[in-house]
């Protein structure tokens, strides 16, 4: 009897995975607003996230290398938004807005 | 003292040169008495050597080639070796003595000539140095060494005319006779790496034999000699280099008698001496030196005319002797050069001792500011007019045997016989006015005049020892007197280079020559002692002349132009060159075109997030691609 | 005694001695100066013991051999693979006399400077144990390591301790030159890196040692693509023509010391790296492209006289000068024969010496005039007898006069280029008469002639710089009277350099 994860096909996994990261990077691309930027990034981490467990439980059941940096990515995920919203507040009340359009101090 | 002990020779007044240099405040006397005693010792040496020459020159016979030493002083193992050696012959005893005898009496002069100057020392210090570098030329067997003591005598030339350094004229009359004749050492030097290039040797006899068995090729040859003989004309103030000559008065007159009379400035007849055979070899060498010498006898004879500074007239007197000197070198007659070379020392350095005494007693050295001093100084007066007597060729003094011998070498060759005829009159002329002018007459500027007395003696002593010698000199040309001093075979054979009894006496030379001489004496007796007023009135008559020869043919101006405006241009313009084209546009434009990319690029950045996030994922895929594309 | 230790000394030296300055309060700033100059003469004696301690005709071509192992067989190295490996042979023997000789002279004349002098000592250091290196390194890696150690720290020296000119018709501000010293050099050594690294991979040892990559013969059309890198790059440190300018604004923009230094001994960097990497690495690659150095050398010698004539600043002309004389080593290294090559390390030696001694001696006046405009000067000679004696023995030296260094060099590199171009030749020799012009000239206008009343109060040389120049002096005679010890201990290794005939 192998494990209940692998009665799915990995295909499905990283097709999920892949739709998952797509959604995040046309969310970043496209978004204005900064939060939702934030929240697609989100996206794009969960995305990486379900790869890293898929492939794990595939490849090496027996070790939980994969799940170990699902963690520490859900940790980064979650210290990182904390902070770009520390980021993104400083900015809106420097700059009264929270569009990034508006946002281009960052050059010459 | 053997032969092969010449090597000492000139380190002896180089040790008094560097301990003079490094002690000489703390030496009683500033150390003059080391440089004259270092002299004094080299004298006795080449006497020495001179009677062991003359020893082996009668043992061995006519073929005694002279005897050699060298030393190894650089190798490159396989490649090159550099060696110091000296080399004693006939014609190096001749150039010793005369070095050795005139450097001593000018250094005995110069005990009092030069008492009381404030780089005394220094001075007695550079006169070492000279006399040193000048016995490695003489003795020098290879080209190096010979190379390496040119340089240092002109270097030596340049301190000394540079000596008054306070003087304006004195540094710019130095460093105008350096480069002058450093000019010439440009190609002395590019004759002398010729010469081993083709050869494979610095060594003067060695590169003749080489050049005389049809080992150089002509072109190379020519060339050589070419170049070799500008190095001669720029040292020996041949025209065109003569010009720093006259300039070199600035310096102190003793320095002027032994330095740019009887030795430095005869270093090229010697060169051209030692390397004749090459010059025969080629086609058109020794005419050249014959035209070369008879163009700048000629012109020296004129200039010499109109100078009114005492030292100056004497200062072409002596171009005009060197031009002659080549001339004999030109028609083959390397005898006659010497035997004129040797009295030539004598008679001159007097000329130029004397005028010392003048100017030291007067203070003055103008002749239009001297004239009757033969009641104040008669020693000078006398033994000063020997000098100049000679130097016109008055029969029975030194200088007529010699000058005799070139115009009998001359015989064959009718207009150089004619223009070299033409120049014995007004050589003696000039010399008859520069004597009348200073030593007779109306004193012009009596105060000068009142105080004017006869120096220490010092400064007569060498006068008259000098006078003696420019009265008796001429007589070694005699075998009987040759042989009466004890050298078998008569002294001309030292001074004759090997072909004794060469000397040659014609009677119809003599007497043509000392009519034109007395022609010549009595012409300037006549325009400056008998009737003072011919020379205004030829004046006023040949005034573009007057003017022509009193500008010195122009040609001190023409040098100055061409560097002023020629030279200095140019090198104004590669230096603007350089600071705008190379560095403003060329190295600086290498930065601004860094710093313009930059500004270019800059504009990429638009300081709006997604376009970055944009760029990621567009390069992330394309790298995507690429990596699947190279593993498919 | 022959170690290694020796060489590893002459760099360790001056390393520990910043590092020990750095704990030295600055204001102790005379004890700062004692002990610096005592370092110099440890390392001017050290020098001297390393070129006489220097076996003449061994069988080992790099003697003071010694090797410690830093990395090896990791990654892409192998055995040896990146070694402190110091060795000298005679080149290298001469070129650490010079150092030695110039960086006591150099910490001598540095005695006078007054502001910041512990940091100046510090950098003055680290440029010397660099240079130091250079000439002892015998593996690629740290020769270039070296390289760089040697350089940078210019760049503060003269943008710290330099001075800025102004002229009629332009100006040239200490940052300006410094900045374009630094980023000229640093270019040019890009290509001296990129070469190295082609080296490595292409000999396929895994080694950067250079006696083992000496060993491999490279093909020749990789030596022919290779060889114009180290060519150009080393060149340009040299005052390759064009890529001269840094070298004259660089000089003039620095402190005197550091001229020195700079003109006498980081400008043969150059010129020994041409040896080091081009032309015993790539032999080939250098007899194909040596033509064109001889040309640009010949330009350089010419360009650089011609330049030097019309300055009007002191201390240009002697930069144009170096330019000039630079020229003379480029074109004697060019004739890949042995008189040749030999003349130019010869006058590597040389023109190390005199114009160091130059540049003190300008230094000297400049600080006590505060202006170096030749034509403001007359009659010198009288207010500084030595100062004038020190300066024409310099100039005199450089216009080859016969008993100076200078003329040994000179007339090496002249029958060098004569035997392959006798053309070059000849116009090299013309620029030693122009040469003449230019030296003769200032001495004419500044040292002699009436004195000028401005200049009363200026002193004859300093105690220290009498001491600095005397060295020099004695180094540029013993040279040009006695020049055996250097020809027997240069031309030996000459010899060894391949493709040399």
């Amino acid at each position: 009897m192998e494990p209940v994860a692998q009665q799915i096909p990995l295909e499905h996994f990283l097709a999920l995975s892949a739709i998952l990261f797509s959604l995040g990077v046309y969310g970043v691309l496209t978004r204005r607003n900064a939060v939702l930027i934030l929240m697609s990034v989100e996206l794009m981490l969960n995305a990486a996230s379900i790869n890293m467990v898929a492939f794990a439980a595939y490849a090496s059941p027996e070790k939980f290398t994969g799940m170990i940096f699902a963690v520490f990515i859900i940790t980064i995920a979650a210290a990182e938004v904390g902070l770009a919203l520390a980021i993104i507040l400083r900015i809106f009340r420097n700059l009264g807005t929270a569009n990034v359009d508006e946002v281009d101090e960052l050059k010459w | 003292m053997n032969m092969t002990d010449a090597w000492l020779l000139p380190l002896l007044p180089a040790a008094a040169f560097v301990a003079l240099t490094l002690l000489g405040p703390w030496l009683p006397r500033k150390g003059d008495w080391l440089a004259v005693g270092a002299i004094a010792t080299v004298f006795v040496m080449v006497l020495l050597i001179a009677a062991d020459f003359t020893d082996a020159l009668a043992a061995h016979g006519e073929e005694f080639a002279g005897a050699a030493n060298s030393t190894q002083w650089l190798e490159v193992p396989g490649q090159l070796e550099l060696r110091l050696g000296v080399h004693v012959d006939a014609t190096t005893i001749v150039m010793l003595t005369v070095v050795s005898f005139v450097a001593l009496m000018v250094q005995v002069y110069s005990l009092g000539y030069m008492k009381g100057d404030s780089r005394y020392g220094w001075y007695y210090a550079v006169i070492s140095l000279f006399v040193a570098s000048m016995l490695a030329l003489v003795l020098a067997d290879n080209f190096l060494l010979l190379y390496f003591a040119w340089e240092l005598v002109g270097v030596c030339s340049y301190l000394l005319i540079g000596h008054y350094n306070h003087l304006r004229s004195a540094a710019e009359a130095a460093k105008k006779a350096f480069i002058t004749t450093r000019l010439g050492d440009v190609g002395l030097l590019i004759a002398i790496i010729l010469l081993w290039r083709a050869t494979g040797t610095f060594n003067i006899q060695e590169v003749i034999a080489a050049a005389e068995a049809g080992e150089v090729g002509r072109e190379v040859l020519t060339a050589s000699v070419v170049l070799l003989f500008l190095g001669a004309m720029g040292k020996s103030a041949q025209f065109p280099f003569h010009v720093w000559l006259p300039d070199a008065m600035e310096g102190p007159t003793p320095v002027s008698a032994l330095i740019h009379a009887a030795t430095m400035v005869v270093a090229g007849v010697y060169l051209v001496t030692r390397t004749l055979p090459l010059f025969q070899l080629v086609h058109g060498g020794p005419e050249l030196i014959l035209a070369v010498g008879l163009l700048t006898t000629f012109m020296s004879a004129t200039m010499g005319l109109v100078m009114t500074d005492i030292k100056k007239v004497i200062a072409y007197s002596t171009i005009n002797s060197l031009g002659l000197m080549f001339v004999a070198l030109g028609v083959g007659a390397p005898a006659a050069a010497m035997l004129y070379l040797f009295t030539h020392a004598f008679f001159k350095a007097l000329l130029f001792l004397g005028a010392g005494s003048v100017i030291h007693a007067t203070e003055r050295q103008d002749v239009s500011s001297l004239g009757g001093l033969w009641s104040k100084m008669p020693i000078t007066c006398v033994t000063f007019a020997v000098g100049a007597l000679s130097m016109a060729g008055l029969p029975i003094l030194a200088g007529f045997w010699a000058k005799d011998e070139i115009l009998v070498a001359l015989l064959d060759n009718k207009a150089a016989f004619a223009l070299a005829m033409a120049t014995v009159p007004l050589t003696a002329m000039y010399m008859a006015r520069v004597l009348i002018l200073t030593f007779f007459g109306d004193p012009k500027e009596p105060e000068s005049h009142e105080h004017a007395h006869e120096g220490s003696p010092f400064i007569f002593v060498p006068l008259v020892l000098l006078a003696v010698l420019t009265v008796f000199a001429g007589f070694v040309a005699f075998d009987q007197v040759g042989e009466l001093m004890g050298f078998p075979g008569g002294i001309g054979e030292i001074i004759f280079l090997g072909h004794p009894h060469a000397f040659h006496f014609d009677w119809n030379v003599a007497i043509g020559s000392s009519a034109l001489v007395l022609a010549g004496l009595a012409a300037g007796w006549f325009a400056w002692a008998a009737r003072p007023s011919v020379p205004g009135v030829c004046l006023s008559m040949l005034r573009p002349v007057h003017a022509l020869f009193a500008n010195k043919y122009y040609l001190d101006d023409i040098y100055q132009a061409a560097i002023d405006r020629v030279v200095l241009s140019i090198a104004r313009l590669v230096a603007w060159f350089d600071r705008n084209a190379v560095n403003d546009t060329g190295i600086d434009g290498g930065g601004y075109t860094a710093k313009f990319a930059g500004y270019l690029m800059k504009f990429q950045q638009t300081g709006k997030m997604p376009n970055y996030a944009l760029g990621m994922v567009i390069g992330v895929v394309a790298l995507t691609l690429v990596a699947f594309t190279l593993k498919g | 005694m022959q170690s290694g230790y020796i060489l590893l000394a002459t760099i360790a030296v001056p390393l520990f001695a910043a590092v020990a300055l750095l704990f030295v309060p600055s204001r102790h700033k005379d004890a700062i100066r004692a002990f610096s100059v005592a370092v110099g003469f440890a390392l001017f004696g050290l020098s001297l013991y390393a070129f006489f301690a220097y076996q003449l005709s061994q069988v080992e071509q790099y003697q003071f051999d010694m090797r410690w192992m830093w990395i090896e067989n990791v990654g892409i190295l192998g055995e040896n693979g990146i070694t402190l490996h110091l060795g000298i042979d005679g080149i290298g023997a001469a070129m650490l006399l010079l150092t030695g000789i110039v960086t006591f002279a150099g910490t001598l004349i540095s005695a006078k400077i007054d502001y910041r002098n512990k940091d100046y000592f510090i950098l003055l250091f680290l440029l010397v144990a660099g240079v130091f290196g250079v000439f002892a390194s015998l593996d690629l890696f740290f020769w270039f390591f070296f390289y760089e150690l040697a350089v940078l720290p210019m760049y503060l020296l003269i943008a710290v301790w330099g001075s800025s000119s102004v002229f009629s018709t332009f100006a040239r501000t200490k940052e300006y030159s410094a900045m374009k010293l630094t980023m000229v050099l640093v270019g040019a050594s890009v290509l001296i890196f990129i070469g190295i690294f082609a080296v490595f991979v292409e000999a396929g040892l895994g080694t950067f040692d250079l006696p083992t990559l000496y060993e491999v013969e490279f093909d020749e059309n990789f030596q022919k693509i290779i060889f114009p890198l180290f060519m150009l790059g080393c060149g340009v440190l040299a005052g390759l023509w064009p890529f001269h300018t840094w070298s004259p604004d660089g000089h003039v923009a620095a402190p005197t010391a550091v001229s020195m230094l700079h003109a006498g001994v980081l400008m043969k960097l150059g010129a020994f790296g041409i040896i080091r990497l081009g032309m015993q690495l790539l032999p080939e690659g250098a007899e194909f492209w040596m033509p064109v150095l001889i040309i640009l050398g010949t330009i350089n010698v010419l360009y650089g006289a011609i330049s030097a004539m019309a300055q009007t600043d002191f201390k240009y002309m002697v930069g144009y000068s170096s330019v000039s004389h630079m020229g003379y080593v480029l074109m004697g290294l060019a004739t890949m024969n042995a008189v040749g090559v030999n003349g130019a390390v010869l006058q590597m030696f040389s023109h190390g010496v005199m114009t160091a001694l130059m540049f003190a001696m300008v230094g000297s006046l400049y600080d006590q005039a505060h202006t170096r405009e030749l034509a403001a000067f007359g009659g010198l000679v009288k207010r500084m007898p030595h100062f004038v004696a020190f300066f024409s023995i310099a100039g005199l030296a450089s216009l080859g006069l016969p008993g100076f260094s200078g003329f040994v060099a000179e007339f090496n590199i002249f029958l060098g280029v004569f035997r392959t171009y006798p053309a070059l030749g000849a116009l090299g020799i013309l620029g030693a008469a122009i040469t003449a012009v230019y030296i003769l000239r200032m001495m004419a206008r500044a040292f002699f002639g009436p004195e000028n009343d401005k200049w009363e109060s200026l002193q004859d040389l300093s105690r220290v710089e009498y001491a600095g120049g005397a060295v020099l002096i004695a180094f540029i005679i013993l040279m040009g009277v006695y020049p055996s010890p250097f020809v027997d201990r240069i031309a030996d290794s000459v010899l060894r350099i391949p493709g040399i005939g």
